[in-house]
Protein backbone atom coordinates (compact mmCIF):
# COMPACT_ATOMS: atom_id res chain seq x y z
CA UNK A 1 0.00 0.00 0.00
CA UNK A 2 1.50 3.60 -0.82
CA UNK A 3 1.78 5.41 2.24
CA UNK A 4 1.63 8.89 2.41
CA UNK A 5 4.95 12.29 2.51
CA UNK A 6 3.87 15.32 4.24
CA UNK A 7 4.58 18.00 1.58
CA UNK A 8 7.56 20.44 2.31
CA UNK A 9 5.83 24.25 2.70
CA UNK A 10 9.08 25.20 1.12
CA UNK A 11 9.23 23.86 -1.78
CA UNK A 12 5.32 25.16 -2.35
CA UNK A 13 4.70 27.74 -5.03
CA UNK A 14 1.91 30.37 -6.08
CA UNK A 15 0.45 29.03 -9.60
CA UNK A 16 1.54 25.48 -8.61
CA UNK A 17 -0.71 23.10 -10.25
CA UNK A 18 -1.91 20.03 -8.08
CA UNK A 19 -1.45 16.31 -9.15
CA UNK A 20 -4.76 15.73 -10.99
CA UNK A 21 -7.14 13.20 -9.81
CA UNK A 22 -9.45 10.71 -12.23
CA UNK A 23 -12.30 8.37 -10.99
CA UNK A 24 -14.77 6.27 -13.13
CA UNK A 25 -17.74 5.91 -11.07
CA UNK A 26 -19.76 2.87 -11.08
CA UNK A 27 -23.41 1.94 -9.75
CA UNK A 28 -21.29 -0.12 -7.32
CA UNK A 29 -19.42 2.80 -5.94
CA UNK A 30 -22.32 5.19 -5.63
CA UNK A 31 -24.23 2.05 -3.43
CA UNK A 32 -21.12 1.51 -1.46
CA UNK A 33 -20.84 5.43 -0.30
CA UNK A 34 -24.53 5.43 0.24
CA UNK A 35 -23.93 2.42 2.64
CA UNK A 36 -20.99 4.25 4.17
CA UNK A 37 -22.36 7.44 4.55
CA UNK A 38 -25.93 6.40 5.08
CA UNK A 39 -27.51 8.44 2.54
CA UNK A 40 -29.60 6.34 0.91
CA UNK A 41 -31.69 8.53 -0.78
CA UNK A 42 -33.66 6.59 -3.59
CA UNK A 43 -31.90 9.36 -6.29
CA UNK A 44 -28.78 7.43 -5.90
CA UNK A 45 -30.15 3.92 -5.73
CA UNK A 46 -33.24 3.00 -7.58
CA UNK A 47 -32.85 4.21 -11.72
CA UNK A 48 -37.12 4.31 -11.94
CA UNK A 49 -37.35 6.14 -8.52
CA UNK A 50 -34.72 8.85 -10.24
CA UNK A 51 -36.33 8.93 -13.46
CA UNK A 52 -39.81 9.52 -11.87
CA UNK A 53 -37.82 12.71 -9.85
CA UNK A 54 -37.19 13.82 -13.71
CA UNK A 55 -33.42 12.73 -13.70
CA UNK A 56 -31.82 10.58 -16.48
CA UNK A 57 -31.26 7.79 -13.86
CA UNK A 58 -29.68 7.50 -10.83
CA UNK A 59 -27.10 10.16 -9.87
CA UNK A 60 -23.73 10.12 -7.62
CA UNK A 61 -23.68 11.82 -4.61
CA UNK A 62 -22.74 15.07 -4.39
CA UNK A 63 -20.59 14.81 -1.58
CA UNK A 64 -18.75 11.90 -3.08
CA UNK A 65 -17.30 14.25 -6.17
CA UNK A 66 -16.61 16.53 -2.75
CA UNK A 67 -14.55 13.54 -1.16
CA UNK A 68 -12.63 13.40 -4.60
CA UNK A 69 -11.52 16.76 -4.66
CA UNK A 70 -10.73 16.20 -0.68
CA UNK A 71 -8.50 12.87 -2.04
CA UNK A 72 -7.04 15.29 -4.27
CA UNK A 73 -5.71 17.75 -1.90
CA UNK A 74 -4.71 15.47 1.18
CA UNK A 75 -3.08 13.00 -1.53
CA UNK A 76 -0.28 16.03 -2.26
CA UNK A 77 -0.43 17.26 1.21
CA UNK A 78 0.42 14.15 2.31
CA UNK A 79 -1.23 14.26 6.06
CA UNK A 80 -5.03 14.72 6.23
CA UNK A 81 -5.00 16.43 9.44
CA UNK A 82 -3.27 19.76 7.41
CA UNK A 83 -6.76 20.66 5.46
CA UNK A 84 -9.07 23.40 7.12
CA UNK A 85 -11.35 24.32 5.01
CA UNK A 86 -12.93 22.95 1.81
CA UNK A 87 -15.70 24.21 0.15
CA UNK A 88 -17.57 24.33 -3.41
CA UNK A 89 -20.46 24.40 -5.98
CA UNK A 90 -21.91 21.27 -7.08
CA UNK A 91 -22.64 22.77 -10.57
CA UNK A 92 -23.66 19.45 -12.67
CA UNK A 93 -24.79 15.75 -12.31
CA UNK A 94 -22.38 12.79 -12.10
CA UNK A 95 -23.84 9.77 -13.34
CA UNK A 96 -22.57 6.02 -13.35
CA UNK A 97 -19.74 5.94 -16.68
CA UNK A 98 -18.58 9.33 -16.20
CA UNK A 99 -15.28 9.90 -15.61
CA UNK A 100 -14.22 13.18 -13.27
CA UNK A 101 -11.15 14.58 -12.78
CA UNK A 102 -10.11 16.86 -9.95
CA UNK A 103 -7.78 19.74 -11.04
CA UNK A 104 -5.99 22.19 -8.21
CA UNK A 105 -3.84 25.48 -8.27
CA UNK A 106 -2.14 26.92 -5.66
CA UNK A 107 -3.89 30.41 -5.85
CA UNK A 108 -2.06 31.74 -2.56
CA UNK A 109 0.67 31.04 0.17
CA UNK A 110 0.97 32.91 3.11
CA UNK A 111 4.74 32.64 4.80
CA UNK A 112 3.63 34.02 8.22
CA UNK A 113 0.72 31.95 8.69
CA UNK A 114 2.08 28.90 6.59
CA UNK A 115 -1.26 28.45 5.42
CA UNK A 116 -2.24 27.67 1.22
CA UNK A 117 -5.22 28.37 -0.60
CA UNK A 118 -5.90 26.32 -3.31
CA UNK A 119 -8.26 26.57 -5.87
CA UNK A 120 -10.70 23.78 -6.95
CA UNK A 121 -12.49 21.93 -10.30
CA UNK A 122 -13.78 18.63 -11.36
CA UNK A 123 -14.67 18.32 -14.62
CA UNK A 124 -16.26 15.02 -16.50
CA UNK A 125 -14.81 13.60 -19.62
CA UNK A 126 -16.86 15.88 -21.80
CA UNK A 127 -15.20 18.86 -20.13
CA UNK A 128 -18.16 20.10 -18.37
CA UNK A 129 -17.40 21.20 -14.72
CA UNK A 130 -19.79 18.84 -12.49
CA UNK A 131 -17.42 20.93 -9.52
CA UNK A 132 -17.03 24.72 -9.57
CA UNK A 133 -15.67 27.03 -6.89
CA UNK A 134 -13.70 24.99 -5.13
CA UNK A 135 -11.27 26.23 -2.25
CA UNK A 136 -9.45 24.56 0.18
CA UNK A 137 -6.94 25.86 3.12
CA UNK A 138 -4.31 23.78 4.41
CA UNK A 139 -2.06 24.87 7.63
CA UNK A 140 0.86 23.85 8.06
CA UNK A 141 2.78 23.05 11.90
CA UNK A 142 4.87 26.48 12.99
CA UNK A 143 8.45 25.70 11.58
CA UNK A 144 10.72 24.23 14.27
CA UNK A 145 13.11 27.88 15.01
CA UNK A 146 16.71 26.62 14.23
CA UNK A 147 17.83 29.02 17.08
CA UNK A 148 21.32 30.17 16.57
CA UNK A 149 23.36 31.31 19.72
CA UNK A 150 23.88 34.76 19.15
CA UNK B 1 -42.71 26.39 -1.55
CA UNK B 2 -41.12 25.41 1.49
CA UNK B 3 -42.23 27.65 4.13
CA UNK B 4 -40.06 29.84 5.75
CA UNK B 5 -41.35 30.28 8.51
CA UNK B 6 -39.42 26.95 9.39
CA UNK B 7 -36.11 28.95 9.95
CA UNK B 8 -34.26 28.58 12.73
CA UNK B 9 -35.28 24.66 13.88
CA UNK B 10 -32.62 23.09 14.53
CA UNK B 11 -31.41 19.20 15.16
CA UNK B 12 -29.06 17.83 17.11
CA UNK B 13 -27.68 14.17 16.67
CA UNK B 14 -27.01 11.32 19.37
CA UNK B 15 -23.02 10.96 19.96
CA UNK B 16 -22.02 9.56 16.92
CA UNK B 17 -19.16 6.85 18.29
CA UNK B 18 -16.32 7.21 15.00
CA UNK B 19 -15.07 3.36 14.42
CA UNK B 20 -11.95 2.22 12.77
CA UNK B 21 -14.48 0.07 10.70
CA UNK B 22 -16.72 3.32 9.97
CA UNK B 23 -13.54 5.23 8.62
CA UNK B 24 -12.21 2.57 6.84
CA UNK B 25 -15.77 1.95 5.11
CA UNK B 26 -15.82 5.59 4.14
CA UNK B 27 -11.89 5.32 2.62
CA UNK B 28 -12.74 2.21 0.57
CA UNK B 29 -15.86 4.10 -0.59
CA UNK B 30 -14.25 7.01 -1.54
CA UNK B 31 -11.38 5.37 -2.59
CA UNK B 32 -9.13 7.77 -0.66
CA UNK B 33 -7.28 4.42 1.15
CA UNK B 34 -3.61 5.82 1.51
CA UNK B 35 -1.99 5.62 5.50
CA UNK B 36 0.44 6.51 7.34
CA UNK B 37 0.77 5.09 10.49
CA UNK B 38 -2.52 6.71 12.31
CA UNK B 39 -5.83 6.39 11.21
CA UNK B 40 -6.79 9.72 10.70
CA UNK B 41 -10.72 10.27 8.62
CA UNK B 42 -10.55 11.94 5.01
CA UNK B 43 -12.11 15.36 6.45
CA UNK B 44 -15.08 15.22 4.47
CA UNK B 45 -16.21 11.86 6.57
CA UNK B 46 -17.70 14.88 8.32
CA UNK B 47 -20.71 14.22 6.39
CA UNK B 48 -21.14 10.57 8.28
CA UNK B 49 -20.87 11.31 11.68
CA UNK B 50 -23.18 14.42 10.66
CA UNK B 51 -25.64 12.87 8.91
CA UNK B 52 -28.50 12.03 11.18
CA UNK B 53 -28.69 16.18 11.63
CA UNK B 54 -29.38 15.45 7.91
CA UNK B 55 -31.50 13.13 8.03
CA UNK B 56 -33.80 14.93 10.69
CA UNK B 57 -34.38 17.97 8.60
CA UNK B 58 -35.01 15.44 5.61
CA UNK B 59 -37.78 13.16 7.27
CA UNK B 60 -39.28 16.74 9.21
CA UNK B 61 -42.75 16.15 8.49
CA UNK B 62 -43.53 19.33 9.44
CA UNK B 63 -40.82 21.19 6.98
CA UNK B 64 -41.66 18.57 4.70
CA UNK B 65 -38.77 18.96 2.30
CA UNK B 66 -39.42 17.63 -1.00
CA UNK B 67 -36.54 15.14 -1.06
CA UNK B 68 -37.07 13.64 -4.51
CA UNK B 69 -36.55 16.63 -5.77
CA UNK B 70 -33.44 17.55 -3.53
CA UNK B 71 -29.96 18.25 -4.83
CA UNK B 72 -26.71 19.15 -2.97
CA UNK B 73 -26.20 22.74 -4.63
CA UNK B 74 -22.77 24.15 -2.45
CA UNK B 75 -21.30 22.39 0.51
CA UNK B 76 -18.78 24.36 2.66
CA UNK B 77 -16.57 22.81 5.67
CA UNK B 78 -14.16 24.01 8.14
CA UNK B 79 -11.94 21.74 10.51
CA UNK B 80 -10.72 22.51 13.76
CA UNK B 81 -9.09 19.31 14.60
CA UNK B 82 -8.49 15.63 12.77
CA UNK B 83 -11.31 12.85 13.68
CA UNK B 84 -9.84 9.81 15.06
CA UNK B 85 -11.74 6.21 16.12
CA UNK B 86 -12.55 6.39 19.59
CA UNK B 87 -13.58 10.20 18.88
CA UNK B 88 -17.52 10.70 20.25
CA UNK B 89 -19.39 14.07 18.50
CA UNK B 90 -22.28 15.41 18.32
CA UNK B 91 -23.80 17.10 15.69
CA UNK B 92 -26.05 20.33 15.51
CA UNK B 93 -27.32 21.50 12.81
CA UNK B 94 -29.91 24.60 11.87
CA UNK B 95 -32.13 25.52 9.35
CA UNK B 96 -31.08 29.27 8.59
CA UNK B 97 -32.93 30.37 5.06
CA UNK B 98 -35.47 29.33 2.98
CA UNK B 99 -35.80 31.47 -0.32
CA UNK B 100 -36.40 30.85 -3.84
CA UNK B 101 -34.67 31.22 -6.95
CA UNK B 102 -36.38 30.95 -10.35
CA UNK B 103 -38.85 28.14 -10.00
CA UNK B 104 -35.86 26.19 -7.43
CA UNK B 105 -36.15 26.39 -3.41
CA UNK B 106 -33.16 26.83 -1.62
CA UNK B 107 -32.70 26.14 1.72
CA UNK B 108 -29.79 26.60 3.78
CA UNK B 109 -28.61 24.75 6.90
CA UNK B 110 -25.90 25.21 9.18
CA UNK B 111 -23.81 22.43 11.00
CA UNK B 112 -21.40 22.50 14.29
CA UNK B 113 -20.20 19.04 15.65
CA UNK B 114 -18.52 18.82 18.85
CA UNK B 115 -16.61 16.11 20.85
CA UNK B 116 -17.20 14.74 24.26
CA UNK B 117 -15.41 17.75 26.09
CA UNK B 118 -17.76 20.25 23.62
CA UNK B 119 -14.81 20.93 21.57
CA UNK B 120 -15.42 21.97 18.19
CA UNK B 121 -14.35 19.16 15.32
CA UNK B 122 -15.70 20.88 12.39
CA UNK B 123 -18.51 23.05 10.78
CA UNK B 124 -19.85 22.87 7.76
CA UNK B 125 -22.81 25.34 5.54
CA UNK B 126 -25.03 22.87 3.15
CA UNK B 127 -27.03 24.57 0.19
CA UNK B 128 -29.54 22.50 -0.58
CA UNK B 129 -32.01 23.35 -4.23
CA UNK B 130 -35.32 22.03 -4.77
CA UNK B 131 -36.08 21.85 -8.04
CA UNK B 132 -39.92 21.81 -8.75
CA UNK B 133 -41.89 18.82 -9.93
Amino acid sequence: MKTMTTLDFDDVREGQALPSLTKHITVEQIRQYAEASGDRNPIHLDDSFARSAGLPGVIAHGMLTMAFANQMVTDWLGDRSLLKRLQGRFAGMVVPGDDVTCSGTVASKDDATRRLVINLVVTNQRGEKVFNKGVAEAEFPPQRSTTHAA
Amino acid sequence: MTDARWVGRSYETAPFEVTEQSIRDYMAAVGDVQEDGELIAPPTYAMVYGFDAYWQLWTDQEVALDVAHLVHGEQRFTFQRPVRAGDRIRTTGRLTAIGTRGDMDLVSFELTARDEQDRPVSDGTALFIIRKP
